[in-house]
């Protein structure tokens, strides 16, 4: 239990003179749910960026599974669902399967072609995330919900070990956002998936991760909830610079249909 | 008709080239369309002229060029303007349909110098600008074939990481899709498929072929692959009417293609809501008994 996952230290970046993230360290270990959580324009998805090598830090270390990022090729390793999947085209002509199968595209790689048991890997993925019975629905007539849970699908159907999902819950319904932590919380259970989950929502996110990051250029805690919870006033009002209203979520986690 | 396609050499090569631009046209539109790129076709088409027009010029002056079609100049124009386009849209990542406008003008700009600097041609110019089925020579036609394969073979092999690529590029890329070269090959595509459209359907309208099939099926389409072959099942109907109207009436083919593409539109739209009252009213129905 010991591997890492995913590891920053003392990671530095700025856009021109304006500093986004400074001195940053982060761990998140094999098998571990871990929130990552901040205000608008804390740097939460540039740090995303960098640990998925796409920007790259002006200074410090980030390793993915151990390696050095530089070195780091196993990208399959990784399952992705970006902030921006919330605004594709609703009017594009796929099927949720289609969709849910261009997540494996990547570690397929060219010339080859799905074959039956990448079909199978597929249905087998949608049934995890309860979206069987719309397979072959477009994916633009889904709800809000749905198509969340479609582009977890996505990310998930070439079994990754780590998923990382940034600003997932951005313009969900409160019901579906239950449902989609429900969900989470299985597949962490169920698979060990180390789950790397980027949130502005404090509240429902300590009642289901193991630890919790609080970023804001620093990184200003990184533990326990349990202590997040009895901290909170405090580390919120350094990290946030003000008084913060968070918004309780206290259910048990509803079993998924 | 089909004694006559038996009958007549002519009638053969318009029947084949046809049927490939039909099936090439739509299949690459797909992909423009659904990735907001449909002007792009019409930009290209516009370059070719200028390329079609450089090409007649050298014919005039450069002996080595007289025995070379002006298409295969045309073609050469559009493919470098197609990886052009491709370099603009990264650099106005927020104004992507910038790229259209800049090419368009530029094509048109540059052809009509070319033509004036001519100070004429013996070909007609109309004659790209328009398209005729009936008039595709054997030469052109072994061309569109090559080309009709070769366009075939790209959206096969690479069908997958261009519907990846379509759909949402950014995690595309994260799974590891060669982005660049995939849509590098796909601009190579589109400027073939454009080039070898302008002998049918004629520079002004090529984009009609390649976007009007598509718009009808994008109606009805509920998977990608249903797109793909409601597009070429339309543009099948298109262009073999065009066909029929050249021979028959002597009307012109890219005209009438577009024009059935427009009405084949207008068909599936006034289907779908006729399917939509006509629900509504059974429902309405079991509601009351």
């Amino acid at each position: 239990m010991a591997e890492s996952v995913l590891t920053l230290k003392d990671v530095h970046f700025s856009y021109g003179d304006q500093t986004v993230l400074q001195g940053v360290n982060l761990s998140l270990r094999r098998g571990e749910f871990l929130g990552l959580v901040g205000p608008n324009g804390s740097g939460k998805s540039t740090l995303i960026q960098l640990a998925l090598g796409s920007m790259v830090s002006d200074a410090g270390e980030i390793t993915l599974f151990d390696q050095p990022l530089r070195r780091f090729r196993d990208w399959s390793k990784i399952g992705y669902v970006s902030q921006k999947v919330n605004s594709f085209n609703r009017g594009f002509p796929a099927t949720v399967s289609e969709v849910v199968a261009s997540g494996l595209y990547g570690k397929l790689g060219l010339f080859r072609r799905m074959k039956k048991n990448d079909w199978n890997k597929v249905d087998e993925t949608l049934e995890r995330v309860g979206l069987s019975d719309l397979s072959r629905r477009n994916i633009g007539r889904l709800s809000g919900g749905q198509q969340q849970r479609a582009f977890i699908a996505r990310a998930l159907v070439h079994d990754p070990e780590l998923l990382i999902l940034d600003e997932p819950t951005v313009g969900v319904d409160t019901r579906s956002v239950e449902e989609f932590y429900t969900l989470l919380t299985h597949l962490h259970r169920e698979k060990g998936l180390s789950l790397l989950l980027v949130t502005h929502d404090i509240g429902a996110v300590t009642t289901y991760v193991d630890r919790i990051a609080c970023l804001n250029k620093k990184i200003h805690f990184h533990g326990d909830p349990d202590e997040f919870t009895r901290k909170r006033r405090k580390i919120l009002s350094v990290a946030y610079g003000h008084e913060v209203q968070v918004l309780k979520h206290d259910h048990e986690p509803v079993p998924l249909a | 008709m089909i004694e006559m396609i038996a009958q007549y050499e002519f009638m053969q090569r318009a029947l084949i080239a046809g049927v490939v631009i039909g099936v090439i046209a739509p299949v690459v539109g797909v992909f423009l369309v659904v990735r907001r790129l449909s002007l792009i076709a019409d930009a290209l088409a516009h370059v070719t002229l200028s390329g079609v027009a450089a090409g007649l010029l050298l014919q005039k002056h450069v002996p080595f060029f007289q025995g070379v079609n002006p298409l295969y100049t045309g073609m050469g124009f559009s493919l470098t303007a197609s990886i052009f386009v491709e370099h603009l849209r990264r650099l106005y990542r927020s104004y992507q349909e910038l790229a259209i406008p800049v090419i368009l003008a530029g094509g048109i700009g540059l052809g009509v110098v070319l033509i004036s600097a001519a100070d004429g041609f013996n070909v007609d110019v109309a004659g790209y600008l328009f398209g005729s089925i009936l008039a595709v020579g054997a030469s052109e036609i072994r061309w569109i074939v090559t080309v009709g394969v070769l366009v075939l073979m790209i959206v096969i092999l690479f069908y997958k990481e261009l519907f990846a690529l379509s759909f949402d590029e950014e995690s595309a890329v994260f799974s590891g899709i060669p982005r660049r070269w995939i849509n590098l090959l796909f601009s190579v595509a589109v400027a073939m498929v454009i080039t070898a459209s302008i002998r049918v359907v004629g520079i002004l309208l090529v984009s009609g072929l390649v976007t009007l099939p598509v718009a009808a099926s994008l109606q009805i389409a509920g998977s990608f692959r249903q797109a793909l072959i409601y597009s070429v099942l339309f543009a099948q109907v298109a262009v073999l009417s065009g066909l029929a109207a050249a021979f028959y009436l002597d009307w012109a083919s890219g005209g009438t293609i577009v024009l059935v593409s427009v009405f084949l539109l207008l068909t599936v739209m006034g289907c779908k809501r006729i399917g939509r009252v006509w629900r509504k009213r059974l429902a309405h129905r079991a509601q009351i008994s």
